[in-house]
């Protein structure tokens, strides 16, 4: 007889246990409709490659500041949970997994970088998450994932307004220099269908490895094709060394224009005097005539010192740009944010955020940038410009 | 015909600047027979260091390059008396343990410098203007280091060469036990090498840094690159790493002009491979020395 009582105060101990568990089941969503709407992301806070992210979280916070100072969305305070990936792209895939299982997000934003943000695709697009991301490269975007929505301006486009430029002077030829990886690969492919639309000629096309530091060679080769512009798909350093070799050779040309490079504030610190009268591309100026951008310099400097760059002002408007299409949709249907986000034409900071019908950023443009006397102004397109471009190029 | 005379001109040049960046590795290894693996992370550093100069206080390359060099020396003797001298291990178990100690070191170098500098790349603009020779131009910044490069090894040769301290440098290299025997105090000598080398790499970093731009993860490149030449030259061998500094130099501006750039990359490995298989102990390295 014991034993019964035992037993039977053991199996009612199993029913509340699995009772317990089913609650826990079903509280937290329960909890989670009167909570704030959660917004999670990984980036890199730290590492060798954050100083860019820091600015992409900083866009993310303030939008998300701003958010709840207007009263929120769907009625509810908006709150962002946002971890350090270090730069890690195995890194970003265990905290989007963590985000969409332990912390059941609402909705996601992006990391920083092509990199990681192709690392975490799949498992954002099988959770059916949308995900607005800040990756220029366009192969996520292609149909493969289709709850990635690119929230940058593709990769192909950077250099437009310079070639745009150049074909306004009259300008014919270009000798092309491109860093042997993804980014500049791609870009540089933009650049030779840019320029062939335009009607002008890649008289000199040669990649060079990412570890090359003496361009001095590179540079005369090109040079020996004298074209009327020098061209390179790169990044900072190399646009550095470029310049470097460019003028110790008195290699001359009448344009010099980078695509990643003069947009930093290091490349006139490397270089001093021989940055003026460089061209450079930026996907963002502070004094853009874009919507809201003056609130938005002014709100982003008062709130952590420093005027915003490019990356601070993609992320963001693509926040603003969930945001707008979940409080248009009324819920948290993934699926129908995704089709309004494809559907709808919004006006940002960053520009115009327009997708075609995969994915794919077709609104967002870029802007061509030139040091001079020491500072960066924005010389084209010209309904843009802070001062005029000064062309062509002096002789060294 | 005046671009292979150019060409030739920035192949020898390049070389200076390279071997400017080996020499001190090379002095290290010499006396103590051991990699410091930490050496292109202290060539970084020095750059930095004349970076924070030149922006903070305007000094330039020239300027900064002693205070580089002896803010790179202290390091360096604090590492050797702090770390490496207590490796007390003889043979090649105590080489393997300084290899390793130099490799923590190399991430301890690059992160503190991390935590200064950022991430960012930084170069110093100096001497950017072309020195006007005929119809050629040469690059007035590489010439500089060049001929610094020249002369530092020059220099680095006559002391070892000529002076008491110089010399029981090269008795240490040759046979620490025998130098020991002669009444030469070996810990010194090896305070000394270690912290010259490191002073080198550190006035190298602040002359580097006018041509290339250095970010704090750029160490390890720098170090490989360094070891390359020393082993081609012939590990320890003062003429051979200028000869290597050179081959190599030349090598990579004509395969860069005349193979492309991306297969420069490459050719330079096959150089190096192919002498060592013919010439195991380097260009002019003593057989059964390494």
């Amino acid at each position: 007889m014991p034993n019964t009582a035992a037993r039977r105060a053991r199996r009612s101990a199993v029913r509340l246990t699995i009772l317990g568990f089913l609650g826990l089941l079903v509280t937290p969503a329960g909890q989670a409709a009167e909570g704030p709407i959660r917004i999670g992301l990984s980036i890199t806070e730290t590492g060798p490659y954050s100083p860019p992210a820091v600015f992409e979280l900083q866009g993310y916070k303030l939008a998300v500041a701003r958010i709840n100072a207007a009263g929120g969305l769907l009625g509810r305070p908006v709150e962002l949970v946002a971890y350090d990936d270090q730069g890690n792209p195995s890194t970003a895939v265990q905290l989007y997994q963590k985000l969409l299982t332990d912390d059941r997000v609402d909705l996601l934003v992006s990391p920083y970088q092509t990199d990681l943000t192709s690392a975490v695709a799949p498992i954002v697009n099988r959770a059916k998450k949308v995900m607005p991301s800040l990756a220029a490269n366009t192969e996520a975007f292609s149909g493969r994932f289709p709850y990635l929505l690119q929230a940058m301006t593709q990769t192909t486009r950077y250099m437009i307004p310079v070639i745009d430029l150049a074909a306004a002077k009259g300008y014919q030829t270009i000798a092309l220099l491109v860093q042997d990886t993804q980014f500049p690969q791609q870009l540089a492919a933009g650049v030779r269908a840019e320029a062939a639309r335009r009607g002008l000629r890649i008289v000199f096309d040669e990649t060079f490895a990412p570890t090359m530091t003496d361009f001095s060679a590179l540079v005369l080769k090109a040079g020996a094709s004298h074209p009327d512009m020098i061209v390179g798909a790169t990044y900072l350093a190399d646009s550095e060394g470029i310049m470097r070799a460019a003028k110790s050779q008195k290699i001359g040309a009448k344009m010099f224009a980078f695509s990643i490079g003069p947009v930093e504030p290091e490349f006139q610190k490397g270089l001093g005097d021989t940055a003026d009268g460089v061209f450079g591309t930026t996907l963002y100026f502070p004094t853009l005539k874009t919507a809201g951008n003056a609130e938005f310099v002014q709100a982003f400097t008062a709130m952590f010192g420093r005027a915003p760059d490019y990356h601070a002002a993609v992320a963001y408007a693509s926040l603003n740009v969930l945001a707008a299409a979940v409080s248009t949709v009324g819920s948290l249907d993934q699926t129908k944010i995704r089709d309004t986000l494809l559907a709808t034409t919004a006006p940002t900071v960053a520009g115009e955020f327009h997708l075609d019908k995969t994915g794919i950023q077709i609104g967002y443009t870029s802007y061509a940038l030139q040091w001079q006397h020491g500072k960066q102004e924005l010389v084209w397109p010209a309904d843009q410009q802070t001062a005029a471009p000064s062309l062509p190029h002096p002789a060294w | 015909m005046l671009t292979v005379i150019t060409l030739a001109l920035l192949g020898l040049l390049w070389g200076g600047v390279y071997l400017l960046m080996a020499t001190g590795l090379n002095l290290i290894y010499g006396v103590m027979k051991v990699v410091n693996l930490a050496h292109g992370d202290f060539i970084v550093l020095g750059g930095l260091l004349a970076f924070s100069l030149f922006a903070e206080a305007g000094l330039n390359p020239l300027a900064a390059f002693p205070i580089a060099a002896l803010v790179l020396f202290g390091i360096g003797a604090g590492v050797q008396f702090g770390l490496l001298e207590r490796i007390t291990a003889a043979g090649s178990e105590g080489e393997l343990r300084s290899l390793l100690a130099t490799f923590g070191l190399s991430y301890v170098v690059a992160n503190a410098s991390f935590l200064v500098w950022g991430s960012q790349f930084q170069s110093v603009p100096f001497l950017e203007g072309a020195v006007q020779a005929g119809p050629i131009a040469i690059p007035a910044g590489l010439l500089a280091a060049s001929l610094a490069a020249f002369a530092a090894t020059l220099l680095i040769h006559l002391w070892l060469t000529t002076t008491i301290t110089g010399k029981s440098l090269h008795a240490t290299a040759q046979s620490a036990l025998g130098a020991a025997s002669c009444g030469i105090d070996v810990r010194r000598v090896r305070l000394l090498a270690f912290a010259l080398g490191s002073a080198m790499a550190g006035g190298a970093g602040a002359l580097v840094i006018t041509l290339i731009p250095f970010q704090t993860s750029t160490g390890g490149e720098l170090t490989v690159h360094a070891f390359t030449l020393i082993a081609l030259g012939g590990l320890g061998n003062y003429a051979g790493a200028w000869l290597a500094a050179e081959l190599l130099g030349l090598t990579e501006v004509f395969a860069q002009f005349y193979l492309g750039s991306n297969a420069a990359a490459a050719v330079i490995y096959i150089v190096f491979i192919a002498v060592l298989v013919v010439r195991p102990q380097g260009l002019l390295g003593q057989a059964g020395r390494v």
